[in-house]
Formats: C-alpha cells, sequence, structure tokens
C-alpha cells in the first residue's frame, strides 16, 4: 500500500496559477481567493503530487511523508 | 480628481509614472482613460482579484481588440498593423481557457523553479564575461554591455542557437521591442523582427522535429506534434521566448541597479551581504520600479467595479507599477527597502497568466546584483539626465552608464 502524504499549501506564495489544479485536480482545488488547498491528499498518486509540486512556479506546495515527516518536496 | 490632461504618454509621465498613477490609485482607482478609450486600473487588491479572474477578463487582446493601435501609427503602415495582430494573436499568453491550459502545460514544465536553477551556473558565467569584458574601462552602459547581452544570451542558449547566429538573433531581438514603444512608424521595425524570427526559426523547427533535443524550440515542436500548437504557433512563441525574456530581463536589472545607486544606503546594507539579501533584494527591485508598467485585457463580458461598470469588449489595463506602491499592500510604500518581507508584489502578475519565465528572471536578477556588489563596489551612475522609452507597457531606461574606481 501505498504511503500516506501530508500535502499543504503555502498561502503567502500562492500566486493561483493553478497548475496542481489541472495536474492532480482531485488534490488541489482552488478556494474563493483563488489560491490553491490541497482537498484530498490521497486523492491521485505519490507521482502524480510530486508532478504537481514541481510544477508549481513560486514553489508553494510542501510535501512529506505523514507517517515519519520525512520532506519529500522541494 | 485628476485635472490634468489624462495622457499616459507625456513626458513627465514616462519619466516618472509614480504620482500620476498614485494619484489615479487614490482618486479615482477604477478609471475611464477617454483619451486612449481605456481602463486603468491601480489598485493592489483590484489587480490581484482581476489576474485570478481570468475567465472576466480575455487574454484574446489582439485577437479580440477592432480597435486601432495606440498610440496612432502611420496610416499606410495600417496592413503591417494587420500583419503584428495576427502574430501576436497566436503567442500562448494571447489565448483564455481552455486552449491556454493544453498550451501553457507544453511549456510550463520547462520553466520549474527546480529546471531554472539549473540555469543559474550557466547565467554566472554570463555574468561574469560581460563584466570581465567592461573592467578594465572603468565604466559601462549598464544597458548596452550587461542587461541587453545577457538575455539574449541565456535566451539564445535555450533556443538551441549556434553561437555564430547570436549577433543575427540579438538585431531580431531588438526589432522585436517595437512591440511595446510609442513611435508612430514603429510597424515597419516591429515586423521585419517578427519575420526575421519567422525565417529564421523555420528551418530550426523542422530540424527538431527529426532530431529533438532539450532545448525550447524542441519543447515547441513536441507541441506541434501532438497537434496543440500549429507551425506559425510554434514560431511565434519562439519569437514570444525571446520578446518576453528580453525587454523584461533588460529593465529588472536597469531599473535594479539604478535603485541601487539611488540607495546608497540599501548599496551599502547590500555589499556587507550580497549572498545573503540578493534574493530579497530582487523581490524589492522588482516591487519598486518594475519591469512591466501595465498589461492589457480585453472584458469578456459586463463586470461591476467599485461603481463602475466595465462593458464587455472594452479595453482594460492594470497598471503594476501603481499596486506596488499602494499602501494597503506595503508598509511605506515609497521606500526602497531590500530586506522587505513579505513582498506580495504583482510584477510577475499572478493568477493562470503568472509570468512563465519568473524565476529565470529572478536567477538573472541574483547574479546580476551579486556579481555588481562583489566586482564594483564603488559603483555610481555617472549622469542624472536619464531617460525612458515613450512605452505603456515597459519601464525602459534608453541606458544607464555607470562607472567605478
Amino acid at each position: 500500500m501505498a504511503r500516506s502524504l501530508r500535502v499543504r499549501v503555502d498561502h503567502q506564495r500562492c500566486v493561483g496559477n493553478a497548475m496542481c489544479e489541472a495536474l492532480a485536480p482531485a488534490v488541489f482545488r482552488l478556494n474563493a481567493n483563488r489560491q490553491s488547498e490541497a482537498i484530498n491528499p490521497a486523492g491521485d498518486t505519490e507521482e502524480k503530487i510530486l508532478e504537481a509540486a514541481e510544477n508549481c512556479p513560486v514553489s508553494a506546495i510542501l510535501v512529506e511523508d505523514a507517517q515519519t515527516g520525512a520532506r519529500l518536496f522541494p | 480628481m485628476v485635472t490634468r490632461p489624462d495622457d499616459m504618454f507625456t513626458a513627465d509621465v514616462i519619466a516618472d509614472p509614480y504620482p500620476y498613477y498614485g494619484r489615479l490609485r487614490e482618486e479615482d482607482p477604477v478609471h475611464w482613460n477617454e483619451l486612449y478609450d481605456l481602463w486603468v486600473i491601480t489598485r493592489h487588491d483590484d489587480v490581484v482579484w482581476m489576474t485570478r479572474h481570468h475567465e472576466l477578463f480575455s487574454n484574446a487582446v489582439f485577437r479580440n481588440d477592432p480597435r486601432p493601435a495606440y498610440p496612432a501609427i502611420d496610416e499606410s503602415d495600417l496592413g503591417l498593423y494587420e500583419y503584428v495582430r495576427n502574430y501576436q494573436a497566436d503567442q500562448f499568453i494571447q489565448h483564455d481557457r481552455p486552449e491556454h491550459l493544453e498550451m501553457r502545460k507544453i511549456v510550463h514544465t520547462y520553466f520549474t523553479p527546480r529546471a531554472m536553477e539549473t540555469w543559474r551556473p550557466f547565467v554566472q558565467k554570463a555574468v561574469g564575461e560581460l563584466l570581465d569584458a567592461a573592467e578594465a574601462n572603468g565604466h559601462m552602459d549598464v544597458m548596452r554591455d550587461l542587461a541587453t547581452p545577457l538575455p539574449v544570451l541565456v535566451i539564445a542558449q535555450m533556443m538551441g542557437v549556434p553561437a555564430v547566429d547570436r549577433p543575427h538573433v540579438r538585431k531580431l531581438a531588438e526589432k522585436l521591442l517595437y512591440i511595446g514603444r510609442g513611435e508612430h512608424d514603429r510597424m515597419k521595425p516591429l515586423t521585419e523582427g517578427m519575420q526575421g524570427m519567422i525565417d529564421y526559426v523555420s528551418p530550426l523547427v523542422d530540424e527538431r522535429l527529426v532530431n529533438p533535443g532539450d532545448d525550447f524550440i524542441s519543447v515547441l515542436a513536441t507541441g506541434e506534434k501532438k497537434g496543440v500548437f500549429t507551425r506559425h504557433q510554434v514560431l511565434v512563441n519562439t519569437s514570444l521566448l525571446l520578446l518576453a525574456g528580453h525587454e523584461t530581463t533588460i529593465n529588472l536589472l536597469c531599473n535594479g541597479t539604478l535603485a541601487f545607486m539611488r540607495h546608497p544606503e540599501q548599496w551599502a546594507l547590500f555589499k556587507g551581504d550580497p549572498e545573503g539579501l540578493a534574493q530579497r533584494a530582487t523581490e524589492e527591485c522588482l516591487r519598486y520600479d518594475a519591469p512591466v508598467k501595465s498589461i492589457q485585457r480585453i472584458a469578456a463580458q459586463d463586470v461591476d467595479m467599485r461603481g463602475k461598470v466595465l462593458r464587455k469588449d472594452d479595453r482594460i489595463r492594470w497598471f503594476i507599477s501603481a499596486a506596488n506602491r499602494d499602501p494597503n499592500a506595503f508598509a511605506d510604500p515609497e521606500r526602497f527597502d531590500i530586506t522587505r518581507d513579505p513582498n506580495p508584489h504583482v510584477a510577475f502578475g499572478s493568477g493562470v497568466h503568472h509570468c512563465l519565465g519568473a524565476t529565470l528572471a529572478r536567477v538573472e536578477g541574483q547574479e546580476v546584483f551579486k556579481a555588481l556588489a562583489e566586482r564594483f563596489p564603488s559603483l555610481h551612475v555617472q549622469t542624472e539626465a536619464l531617460e525612458y522609452q515613450p512605452s505603456i507597457t515597459f519601464r525602459s531606461l534608453k541606458s544607464l552608464p555607470v562607472a567605478w574606481s
């Protein structure tokens, strides 16, 4: 079974570019301010979530192993 | 109310846009400019809101705006303007969703922060070589000797252009810069640059379709293979890289250097720890005297803003220069403070059209300011008589002569 992840979006940084939502729509959704929220860290594969994080133009997405707390991105 | 002639191209507004747009922001933040038939938006919160509501404000400006060019162009050049419209309309940034998303996905991956970080050594080396060439003279024009060649070197490398062709690409780049100018006869050099790019890049695309590499033209060629881009769009978007990554970076480097020179205490602070301060200092340069003054959209539907109605198809320009000095968003906004944090400036816009090259621009800014501080600590501007290009879009110095001892 895949490990569970903790995914957070830093709203000081997020500019609402929405590439994360385009790449992993079950995980990320824009809120009323048009900034991204991680609504379901189990909504897609780890690979896809890391791809979304990597494609954030302002590196606002933080991904960690939920059990160990190990930083997976950035 | 605003009483003076409402002309955004007068010599004093071009020389120093901040008082004019600052007054609009305080007195009439959603302002109708009669002379140019457009809305002028100046508050930070309004600009952020608009950039994040792309569905209300179309980016297909050249396709959707039937009004004539402004400032006016020679009547004999109207045919050339049609060429420019058709050319510009094929840029991926001149599209709305859903097409924009598919196009952006193709080019977006090339420009991730991690990918751009791998360009830092190349940028450092290029900056070092340009400064080596200038050092013995004891003076240089930051514009001509550093800020103009650096981004072309970087983009030419990204395009996979052979070194021998770089002077040709640089000449084309300089013609493309006329897109943001105000001269009535600007269409001729501009269209020469556009056609020159098509002629130059077309055989490169043919080659990359057969032998793809890790360069940006190969990325666009992949988009053609996938059916996302037409050939014309591949060619136009290669030009876009050259245009969007050129003038803007020039302005960041020149305007930032000038801001340091005009604030000796900030320059002294920076010289104390260039490595540690480069990131925040570059953000402050982007805020304080932003490379791009304003961005245009076309209203996609009627929109209410602050008690006014922007009608469908109205022209709109939001002013980054005004938003970046909004006292509601920044403490002491007229102060150049290289330690400012947080610094939510909108120099790169925001939302789905947030500048694709933002990270690259940041890397180039950080490396140039660091290198200047480390190598030329006595840097100073040689003249106070500085002039700016008569552009509504770009905040562009004509030259920036500096010296060191």
